[in-house]
């Protein structure tokens, strides 16, 4: 086993750990703190495929924002409710097997699959290719994001305001 | 000039009836659109007399529907001998027919009044086309004009069922003939290659027309004239014709609508002359309705009705003469009869007019009170009995003796016992109506205003005037043996003394004589039942037909729209539950639809 | 190098997708239902970037950087709408917002 295949092993094992984790936890708030787990996990996981600049985005933009913002609704929700909400969940039978049936459908699809040649090293910075990509032929797309992104902010501000 | 003169003829009426259809303010001012009309018939009538003084004669054909080689329709005007006594009828009667509706419809609505004179001055148009026709198309077009007019005139009191079911029927019943007629006259150009008379008559004569099928085309085409002249046993509509008002019932049965059908077949003889077996089956057909006719109207009692029956009777008359070879005398006798019976059905309207009823049993000593009209109808009666020397003993005679000479003796001998039963409805009527004990002494009654007395004066005198004539310079054409104008004198006088004796005498009890012909009797009374056989027909087949659909509609196509709907519903209801509203449920759905594309694309597309 | 392939990163990424999915299907609460689609989106990260990587595409990276940026934009969106749920309805139970119920 090499030190590869053991950090992916230690990585992969963590980020299931924390996704069972945000699926199963009574507490909402524990149920967000393994999302953040699992997230900065999945941060090491790009780490892992050679991608630093992914790395630090993930972890500034979702671990810190998103995670940021589920707490404050919570925190929002729960002064609103006046108590603490406990998560619950039923129908937990069925869930499993169609989650588990879904993953075996996946997992075959992909033991069938044709196995890739094995990859080549990107010749190239990876962040300097970034930004070409960004500004070269997925710019519209970049700009549109730009756009979407504050439509959604007012949205978001306009569906939470109150009334008066 | 004569074919300035057949245009003209034709172009007024219907220059009348444009201006009455077309100017809405004229039309419903009543009186003055009738002017118009009379004013337009009565210019008519100048020019045909004119025309018929010059023995204006001559042909116009003008190119109608083009075609390979020359026009394949050609209408116009075709002027001779025929169509010149024709339109003299046709523009008389319509103009004295009118002059008469005048007063005889005073008390209708003016707008009523002048559809009335657009109706008739159309009517009028429409027999003089037909009439003056050069061509099977053109004479089509005008003969089916003319069973409008006669739909649009029966009916033209359409508030009244009867009215409106009586118009239908004469439209549906004459169309049932048209259909052969139409039929025949395609097939003849098959044949013959042309609708032209000229031609077809000329190709007739140097024998061009194959023979092969040619009875049934002309089998077809005699029955468009059983249709209009109302010949057994598509006479069912000339009865029920009576809904409309009695000059109608006038203009229809003297000289317009079911002549249409005689003048067709002595048009056309020389067509029917190449076969003489249809002419046979014409001759037995007239005859058979001529005395059908008769017996039915010896046990009506609807004065008009009787009248419609005797028109029947005479049509029998003429068609049988035609079909004897004696086209001639079957078209005097459509002159004659024209004229007497324009008289007897606007005498039975002044009748009418005065009494306020058609029943002859509710009048009774009407001589008495309106003389003049008491004259001019028994003139007309003993025209029509066939008394010399009056118009109708002439052209009767001829028609006899046609037959007679066309060695048909058993058509002779149905139109000779015609001949008695003809004297013997009439005079029953005469008796009953005009001599008998008053049934309501207080009615009063009288003559009938100028308006109608002047044209009742006017046939009157062409009754007697023209027998007169015929008495001093005999008619040329068939004259029968020596017996037979005492053989029909006696006959006529016959039926005449048998209704005196029963109805004005009583020495003989009429309840006698229907008790010995009781079968008789009850079978003309249900009028053969041939009313009830088409009822029963058009019950049978429409009615059983509509039910067969109706039962369809509601059980099969309606079925099937129901069941769908129903589907429908209850497929909606079941699916309505699928969607619950939680959020979760919809997601199963996207996880099994993953699922079946998973699977489809490890193992589906293989 | 010598590292766990392609399928390895794809199983890893099926599993936390369906752990997601069985989290959408099993929560309650709205928020929870959230937290499971943010799995499902971070296991499709995953997926870009190892495709990416194995066939030395920036595309996969590019989509990777949409992706999230998206991610935030739905989740404030969604946190956005429970809290307006919740103002009206008082309560953020998936199992009475059943206004869509045929």
């Amino acid at each position: 086993m090499t030190g590869a295949t053991l950090a992916f092993v230690v990585v992969a094992a963590a980020l299931v750990t924390a996704s069972l984790g945000v699926v199963l936890t009574r507490n909402l708030f524990h149920a967000v703190l393994y999302l953040a787990g699992a997230l900065v996990a999945t941060a090491v996981v790009f780490l892992l495929l050679e991608s630093p600049f992914l790395f630090a985005v993930q972890l500034l933009l979702y671990a810190g924002g998103v995670v940021t913002i589920l707490v404050f609704a919570i925190m929002l929700t729960e002064r609103l409710v006046g108590e603490r909400i406990t998560q619950t969940s039923r129908f937990l039978l069925n869930g499993a097997v169609v989650a588990a049936a879904v993953f075996v459908g996946l997992a075959g699809f992909i033991a069938r699959a044709r196995q890739p040649a094995p990859a080549v090293t990107p010749a190239e910075d990876q962040v300097a290719g970034l930004a070409r990509a960004l500004v070269g032929p997925f710019a519209a797309s970049f700009e549109l994001l730009a756009v979407l992104l504050v439509a959604a902010l007012l949205g978001a501000i306009y569906l939470a305001r109150t009334e008066d | 000039m004569a074919i300035a003169a057949a245009l003209l003829t034709l172009g007024l009426p219907f220059a009348a009836f444009l201006l009455l259809a077309l100017v809405p303010r004229l039309r419903r001012s009543g009186p003055p659109a009738g002017w118009v009309s009379i004013g337009a018939i009565g210019a008519a009538f100048l020019v045909a007399a004119a025309a018929w003084l010059a023995e204006a004669g001559g042909a116009g054909v003008w190119g109608w529907i083009p075609g390979a080689g020359g026009p394949l329709v050609t209408v116009g005007v075709l002027l001779d001998d025929l169509s010149r006594a024709m339109v003299l009828l046709v523009t008389l009667v319509s103009l004295l027919v009118q002059v008469y509706s005048l007063a005889y419809l005073h008390d209708e609505p003016r707008p009523a009044l002048g559809r009335y004179y657009a109706y008739h001055a159309l009517f009028a148009f429409s027999m003089l086309g037909l009439v003056l026709a050069p061509t099977f198309v053109q004479m089509f077009i005008f003969w089916e004009l003319v069973g409008l007019c006669s739909y649009l005139l029966i009916g033209f009191w359409y508030d009244r069922p009867s009215a409106a079911q009586a118009a239908v029927k004469a439209f549906w019943v004459t169309r049932l003939g048209d259909v052969g007629f139409i039929i025949g006259i395609v097939w003849l150009w098959a044949a013959a290659g042309t609708f032209e008379f000229t031609a077809l008559f000329a190709e007739a004569a140097a024998g061009q027309i194959p023979a092969a099928g040619l009875a049934l085309t002309m089998v077809l085409i005699y029955l468009g004239a059983v249709g209009k002249s109302a010949q057994f046993p598509l006479h069912v509509w000339l009865p029920d014709a009576m809904e409309g008002p009695t000059p109608v019932s006038a203009l229809i049965h003297a000289a317009t609508m079911v002549t249409a059908g005689v003048f067709m077949v002595t048009r056309t003889m020389p067509l029917f002359a190449l076969v003489p077996d249809v002419l046979t089956l014409i001759a037995w057909v007239g005859a058979l309705t001529a005395l059908l006719a008769a017996t039915m109207a010896c046990v009506e009692g609807d004065i008009k009705r009787v009248l419609a029956y005797s028109t029947i009777s005479q049509l029998g008359y003429m068609m049988a003469a035609a079909g004897a070879g004696a086209a001639a005398a079957g078209f005097f006798h459509l002159g004659t009869h024209g004229v007497f019976k324009a008289l007897l059905f606007l005498g039975a309207g002044a009748v009418i007019h005065a009494a306020g009823t058609n029943d002859v049993f509710r009048m009774g000593g009407l001589f008495r009170a309106m003389p003049q009209t008491g004259i001019v109808f028994l003139i007309g009666t003993l025209a029509l009995a066939g008394v010399w020397p009056l118009a109708g003993f002439f052209s009767k005679e001829a028609v006899l003796a046609g037959v007679l000479h066309g060695q048909l003796t058993g058509p002779f001998v149905l139109l000779a016992l015609t001949a008695f039963l003809t004297a013997f409805y009439m005079f029953r009527v005469v008796f009953i109506a005009f001599f008998g004990r008053p049934h309501d002494p207080h009615a009063h009654l009288h003559d009938p205003p100028r308006l109608m007395a002047g044209p009742l004066w006017v046939l009157a005198g062409l009754t007697v005037g023209l027998g007169l004539w015929f008495t001093v310079q005999p008619p040329a054409g068939e004259h029968g043996p020596g017996w037979l104008a005492p053989l029909s004198l006696g006959l006529a006088a016959a039926g005449i003394v048998l209704a005196w004796a029963t109805y004005q005498a009583r020495v003989v009890s009429a309840d006698l004589l229907a008790t010995l012909l009781a079968p008789l009797d009850v079978a003309a009374r249900r009028r053969y039942g041939l009313d009830a056989l088409y009822a029963l027909l058009y019950r049978g087949a429409m009615l059983g037909c509509s039910r067969v659909i109706g039962w369809l509609d509601r059980y099969v196509v309606d079925g099937v729209v129901n069941m769908a709907s129903a589907w429908s519903l209850r497929a909606g209801d079941l699916l309505r539950r699928i969607q619950t509203g939680v959020p979760q449920d919809y997601v199963y759905g996207v996880a099994f639809g993953v699922l079946v594309l998973l699977v489809w694309a490890q193992w589906g597309s293989r | 190098m010598t590292g766990p392939g392609l399928q390895a990163y794809l199983i890893l990424a099926a599993l936390v997708f369906a752990i997601g999915l069985f989290g959408i299907l099993t929560r309650r609460n709205a928020i929870g239902i959230l937290l499971g689609i943010e799995l499902m989106l971070n296991a499709v990260n995953i997926n870009l970037v190892a495709f990416a990587r194995f066939h030395a595409d920036l595309a996969g990276l590019v989509f990777t950087l949409f992706t999230i940026a998206i991610t935030v934009i739905e989740v404030g969106v969604g946190l956005a709408i429970v809290i307006a749920v919740f103002r009206v309805r008082k309560t953020v139970d998936a199992d009475h917002l059943t206004l869509l119920r045929g």
